[in-house]
This record gives C-alpha cells, sequence and structure tokens, in this order.
C-alpha cells in the first residue's frame, strides 16, 4: 500500500462504531426533549421558567455567552496559528472550525430561546437601534457564522475531492455528495492559488470578526450600571475568557475523537503538549483578567459592589465562583506547567474542567448581578433574591449543548477530521526538505 | 275535535306562562334598598379668572364611603325664597363634578350680598335624593410684585367685593406653583393686617422654567368667602437650564437620531466585512470553474 493510500485509509470518514451510535442517538433524544420543552414554553411562555424581574436573564443567556466565547477557538487558534505560520497546528484545526461553527450557530439559535416572542425577532432588524448593543450582537452573529463557514469549507475542498474519488467505488452515493461539495476541484494551480489567497484572507478576517464579537457580547453587560459589568475592563476579560473556554473545549474534543478514531499518529502527544502550552498561556492571561475584575474593586468600590464581591467571595454563590476559580483556571494552570499535565488523558481531564468551569462561569457572570439591583424594591418576594433555573430550562440547556455536540459528531462523521491533502503536503515537504506555504 | 281542544290547551298554557313570566319580576323580585347621597360643594374663585363649585357626591355603601359617580347635579340661585336654576353637571367615576360661573353677574346676591346656592339631586332607582345649600360672600384679592432694598415681596390685599372694605385677620397663604403641588412660602400664618394686607419675602433661590415663577395668594376655604386665589407672574426665578437632549442625537434617542459616528462606522466595519465576504464567495465560483 502506498504512503499517500494510508494516509487517505486513515483520515477518511468512517461509520460509527456502535459507541458511536449510541452516543449520536442519545444527543438526538436529549435534543427533542429539549425541543419539546422549547415549544411548551412557547405555547405557556416564559412562566414555565424560574425567571423572574430580577434575574431577567438566567440561564439561556449565560449558555448563549458560552456559546458565544467557545466559538471564539476558530480565531484563536485557526487564524493565529496560521498567520505566525506555526506547522503543528495541521491535525487540530479541522476540529477547531468545527466547534467555532458548531458554536456560533448554537448561539444564535440560543439568543432565540430567550425571547419571550419569537415570532417577533424580525421587529430586531425593522425597529432595531444601532445604539443598541443587542443590535450589534444580531449583526455580528450571522456575519461570523458566514466567516465560520467559509473558514471550514475553503481548506476542505482539496479533501473533499480526494474523498469523491476514495468512495467512488464502495459508496458511490456519498462520492457524488463529495464531488458535488468540492466544487471540480482538480488541484490546478489557479485554484490552488485562488484557495490560498482566500485562507489568507479569512485567517485575517475571523480575527477583527471574533474580537467584535466577544467584545460585543461583553458590551451587552458593560454597558449597563449595574454592579460586576459596569466595568471598562469587560471586553479583553472577555476575550481571554473566550479563549480559555475554546481551547478547553478544542483539547476535550480533539482526545475523544483522536481515541474514537485511533488517530494516535497522526493527533500526537506533541500536539497535545503545544495545546497544553497554549491553553496554560491562556488561563493565566484569563485569571490577569480575574484578578484585575474582582480583587481590586474590592479596595476601591462603592457599598454596592463590594455587597456583590462579598456575595461571590462567601455567600449563596461561593461554592461555584471558587469552583470556577480554582477548579477552572488555577488547578489547570498548576497541572499544565509540567511536562505530565500536558499527556492526553491529563490534558483531556483538563479541558473537560475547564469547560464546566467556563460554562458557570458564565452562569456567574450573568445571575448575581441581576439578583442584586441598584434600586431595590421593598417587599419583594424573597424568591426573587435566589435564581435556579427551571426543569424546562434545563433540560432546553441540555438539548442545545447536546445539539453543539450532535453538529460536531455529524461533521467529525463525514468530514476527514484531519486534513488529507495538508498532511501529504506536509510529509512529502518533509521527505524534499522544502518549504510549504502556509 | 279532540285535536283541536288539544291544540287550544297547548295556545293556552304557552300564554299563560308567558304572562307568568311578565308578572314575575314583578311580583317576586326585591325592591332595592336605596342608598343615602351626601353632597358637597366648595365655592372657589380665581382672580381674573373664573369662578367655579367643586361638587362631590357620596354614599355610604357596605359601610364604605365612595363617591356617586355619573349622577345628574342640579345647581340653582336661591333669590328670595325663589329657586332660579342656573344648569347641571354630572358627576364622574369618583363622584366629582365641577360647575363654572363663567361670571359671579349670573347670579345675585341676598340683601346682605349673600349668594346662595343649591345643588340638588333629584334620585334614582339605586339612590334617594339629597341636596346641599352653600352660601359665600363675594371677595377679592389684589397681589402684586414689590422691590424693596432688592429683596422681592408679594403684597395681597383682601377686601369685601360688595363692600369694597377690607378684611381683616384672615388667613391668606402664600406658595409659588410647582409641578405637582404648590410650595408655600414666607411664614405659616400670614394674617391680613387691619388694612387687609400681607407683605411676605420671596426667597432668592427659587428656580423656573426661563426664571418665570407664578405666585398664588389664597384664601383658602374660608366659611364666608370659600375659597379665593390670585395669581402673580413674575421673572424673578433661578431660570432652569433645559436639558433635554430631545432633538440631539445620543445613544438614547429613537433610532433616526442615531449618532453619526455609530451610523458611519459600525456600517463602514459591517460593509468592509461583507465585501470580503462576497468577494470570497464569488472566489468559491471561481474554483468550481473547470
Amino acid at each position: 500500500m502506498e504512503a499517500s493510500d494510508k494516509l487517505i485509509q486513515d483520515l477518511a470518514p468512517q461509520k460509527f462504531g456502535k459507541k458511536g451510535v449510541i452516543w449520536t442517538i442519545s444527543l438526538i433524544i436529549i435534543s427533542l426533549a429539549g425541543i419539546i420543552a422549547y415549544i411548551d414554553q412557547v405555547i405557556k411562555g416564559q412562566v414555565v421558567t424560574n425567571m423572574n424581574d430580577y434575574a431577567l436573564w438566567g440561564i439561556y443567556i449565560s449558555n448563549f455567552v458560552f456559546f458565544v466565547a467557545t466559538s471564539f477557538v476558530g480565531a484563536v487558534t485557526v487564524a493565529v496559528l496560521r498567520l505566525t505560520n506555526n506547522t503543528w497546528r495541521t491535525p487540530i484545526v479541522r476540529v477547531a472550525e468545527i466547534i467555532s461553527l458548531a458554536s456560533i450557530v448554537m448561539a444564535g439559535i440560543t439568543i432565540m430561546i430567550d425571547m419571550g416572542r419569537p415570532d417577533r425577532l424580525l421587529n430586531l432588524f425593522i425597529y432595531g437601534r444601532m445604539q443598541s448593543p443587542i443590535i450589534w450582537d444580531v449583526i455580528i452573529i450571522p456575519t461570523y457564522i458566514v466567516i465560520c463557514f467559509l473558514l471550514l469549507y475553503f481548506p476542505l475542498l482539496p479533501d473533499l475531492a480526494i474523498l469523491k474519488k476514495h468512495f467512488a467505488k464502495n459508496s458511490p452515493r456519498l462520492s457524488k455528495w463529495y464531488g458535488k461539495f468540492s466544487l471540480n476541484w482538480s488541484g490546478s494551480e489557479k485554484q490552488k492559488k485562488i484557495q490560498l489567497k482566500s485562507i489568507h484572507i479569512i485567517a485575517i478576517l475571523i480575527i477583527p470578526a471574533g474580537f467584535i464579537l466577544q467584545t460585543v457580547d461583553a458590551w451587552l453587560f458593560s454597558t449597563l450600571f449595574r454592579v460586576g459589568w459596569d466595568s471598562t475592563n469587560m471586553g479583553a476579560y472577555f476575550i481571554s475568557g473566550a479563549s480559555v473556554a475554546g481551547v478547553g473545549a478544542l483539547v476535550t474534543v480533539l482526545y475523544v475523537i483522536q481515541k474514537a478514531y485511533k488517530l494516535e499518529n497522526y493527533i500526537t502527544e506533541y500536539h497535545f503538549d503545544k495545546l497544553g502550552k497554549f491553553l496554560v498561556l491562556t488561563c493565566l492571561i484569563y485569571l490577569y483578567f480575574n484578578i484585575n475584575e474582582y480583587v481590586i474593586p474590592e479596595f476601591t468600590s462603592k457599598k454596592e459592589e463590594i455587597t456583590h464581591l462579598n456575595h461571590l467571595y462567601s455567600g449563596q454563590y461561593a461554592p461555584l465562583f471558587w469552583f470556577v476559580i480554582i477548579g477552572g483556571l488555577i488547578i489547570p494552570i498548576i497541572v499544565l506547567l509540567f511536562k505530565k499535565g500536558r499527556k492526553p488523558l491529563p490534558m483531556f481531564y483538563i479541558g473537560l474542567l475547564v469547560v464546566v468551569g467556563s460554562w458557570w462561569k458564565r452562569f456567574l457572570i450573568v445571575t448575581p448581578t441581576l439578583l442584586q439591583p441598584f434600586l431595590p424594591v421593598q417587599g419583594v418576594p424573597e424568591s426573587w433574591h435566589h435564581y435556579f433555573p427551571s426543569f424546562h430550562e434545563w433540560i432546553i440547556t441540555f438539548a442545545t449543548l447536546a445539539m453543539a455536540l450532535l453538529i460536531i459528531t455529524f461533521l467529525v462523521r463525514y468530514l476527514p477530521i484531519v486534513p488529507i491533502q495538508r498532511t501529504a503536503d506536509e510529509q512529502e515537504a518533509l521527505k524534499t526538505n522544502k518549504q510549504l506555504s502556509s | 275535535m279532540n285535536n283541536k281542544l288539544k291544540h287550544n290547551f297547548i295556545i293556552y298554557l304557552l300564554a299563560g306562562l308567558v304572562f307568568i313570566g311578565f308578572g314575575t319580576q314583578q311580583n317576586y323580585a326585591q325592591t332595592p334598598k336605596k342608598n343615602s347621597v351626601r353632597l358637597g360643594a366648595d365655592y372657589f374663585k380665581i382672580m381674573n379668572g373664573n369662578s367655579y363649585f367643586d361638587i362631590k357626591a357620596t354614599s355610604k355603601i357596605d359601610k364604605q364611603t365612595q363617591g356617586v359617580a355619573h349622577i345628574d347635579i342640579i345647581v340653582s340661585n336661591i333669590i328670595d325664597d325663589e329657586e332660579k336654576v342656573l344648569g347641571t353637571v354630572q358627576t364622574n367615576m369618583e363622584g366629582i363634578g365641577r360647575f363654572s360661573l363663567k361670571s359671579l353677574n349670573l347670579i345675585k346676591a341676598d340683601s346682605t350680598n349673600m349668594y346662595n346656592m343649591k345643588f340638588s339631586f333629584k334620585g334614582n332607582d339605586a339612590f334617594k335624593k339629597a341636596s346641599k345649600s352653600v352660601s359665600f360672600k363675594d371677595a377679592n384679592i389684589e397681589a402684586k410684585l414689590i422691590t424693596k432694598d432688592s429683596i422681592h415681596f408679594i403684597q395681597a390685599t383682601l377686601f369685601d367685593a360688595n363692600l369694597n372694605t377690607p378684611i381683616s385677620e384672615r388667613l391668606l397663604n402664600v406658595q409659588v406653583q410647582r409641578l405637582f403641588r404648590p410650595l408655600r412660602i414666607g411664614p405659616e400664618f400670614n394674617s391680613t393686617d387691619i388694612n387687609g394686607t400681607i407683605l411676605v419675602s420671596i426667597p432668592e433661590d427659587i428656580p423656573g422654567v426661563n426664571g418665570n415663577l407664578t405666585f398664588e395668594v389664597v384664601l383658602n376655604d374660608s366659611d364666608d368667602f370659600g375659597t379665593v386665589k390670585a395669581l402673580v407672574k413674575a421673572p424673578i426665578g433661578i431660570p432652569i437650564v433645559d436639558e433635554s437632549t430631545f432633538d440631539e442625537r445620543t445613544m438614547w434617542s429613537p433610532r433616526n437620531k442615531t449618532p453619526y459616528l455609530l451610523l458611519i462606522l459600525p456600517n463602514l466595519v459591517i460593509m468592509a466585512m461583507w465585501g470580503l465576504i462576497i468577494y470570497l464567495t464569488i472566489n468559491l465560483f471561481k474554483i468550481s470553474k473547470p
């Protein structure tokens, strides 16, 4: 067997095994349960949620912010590593592109779930005011979805052409689809030139788009005069937090794919080591912003801010807060500083911890602030000072997470996870000692 | 024959039932107990303006005093046992009605210069009839702004309008009109002197739109004269600077008043991004060409 044949054999999409089928069916069931719960929410209204006059943003917005943050992985890894000519990126970029696309699509859907009257969605476009950060979000999310799609699609073209040939005999139907989506890719110089130029443009374009997306998301909060949100730190804080969430998600998904598809020869310990260093860097930056956000106000802030901070340090949200800070940031930093900590399995657990920590972090950004309004109304029900999502909210949120995983699962099933053409070119370049274009 | 008898019987039975139906209400319905109505009336006179009566109709229903809504109150002037009807006024939802007098010349006073008014309600299915009499004399307040040693004062004189004599030892309130309720100025009790006059100094720091202030001198709810009010407008307040941004392009203005910077900059960024996206899409078409 020739080296190129083996490469295609190894990297071509494969059918799911038993575990893969069970995994997919489970995700479909959770997604369906969420859809049913959402239909019930639309019929009965948001009375089915535990949101109230104080906690008017709940778990849906936390989940939305988490998805937006995770989608940043496309900009932070793919584009940055490409523009800085880091060749070790090859086996990880496609997973990052897939996570970005799945996350931003689900972010768009999640924000609609939070709408009491989703039928009035069009009004946002008809009557939206450019002064409102919500409109900025409405504009940047579809833009980012398109950019993420193009970031995934352009590098895929040569691989789709390869898969067309590969499946021509065994699966003509699949081959036909790959052929259609490969856009008559023949690998001509002209096509390569256009493709490389386009990828370069997208790699540049996605960075400001990603920064705008994260910053707009931050400004949704910081433009409101509320304790915990009213901070000039918010934009940079969100970008660094998004890098942590994105790289954490990438590490986790990458490990699962490596094991499921037995790609140890392509996604190696070296890649996990590099990603580990990358993750520890993002965690350190995020920790720095957390210190700015939570420690410095303790010295300078007014009563309301101090009350809010004490609420986090030692109040009802203290266990969650310390889990997020210690579990989601400090432990990953300590573990990843050691070489042994950057091995695939420890990295998987750390990645998982970071993702869970990132999700709860968004909950802590949204909820405790809402429970402490500047103008407390006298005689409000005690329940307004607390918020815990209802069954509907939980099931819909789990469904959105399941849907994101389902998108990733389907894309992993039908697309080559490690770029075939790029890997072949790299192997060829190694043999001939040629410099490969980035 | 039998059929015809049966037919007639049914007709009579139905007709009988109809008539029984008509009678039932009258025979068996309880006659509703009528509630008493209490009428109250206050006389108001605004100098150089109109005069009016504020009438209130109340009733105690289920041990609670409530306003009687939508009843007609007849307003009459009593002159030597003669009753001259001036008009009617209907109460609102709160049981309150206002009867305006364009001029006091429309009513006549008795020999003691007392105006006697009668407010009566004829009664209806729910309420008993009621009436209220009010008597008052006509009084005038002449108020003006004077300045002594750079200090502004309100000087006001109360006098009997018919006799043109000053009225002494009456309490007059001096206040300045504000948005929700007037602001009292000067001493708590301003009693008119032997000349029927009061003199109240005005603080220098009262704000007003364009510096305009409207002062009120009020004889409040007097048994003899009702309520008499004189208004004095004076541009002696501290001008309020109108800080409204209603017509400006601000972050909180409607969409047609978006700040230009916010229109231009984000739209340029969006157009640049979508321009590149279109260019990339065209590249896809270029690649797909054989």
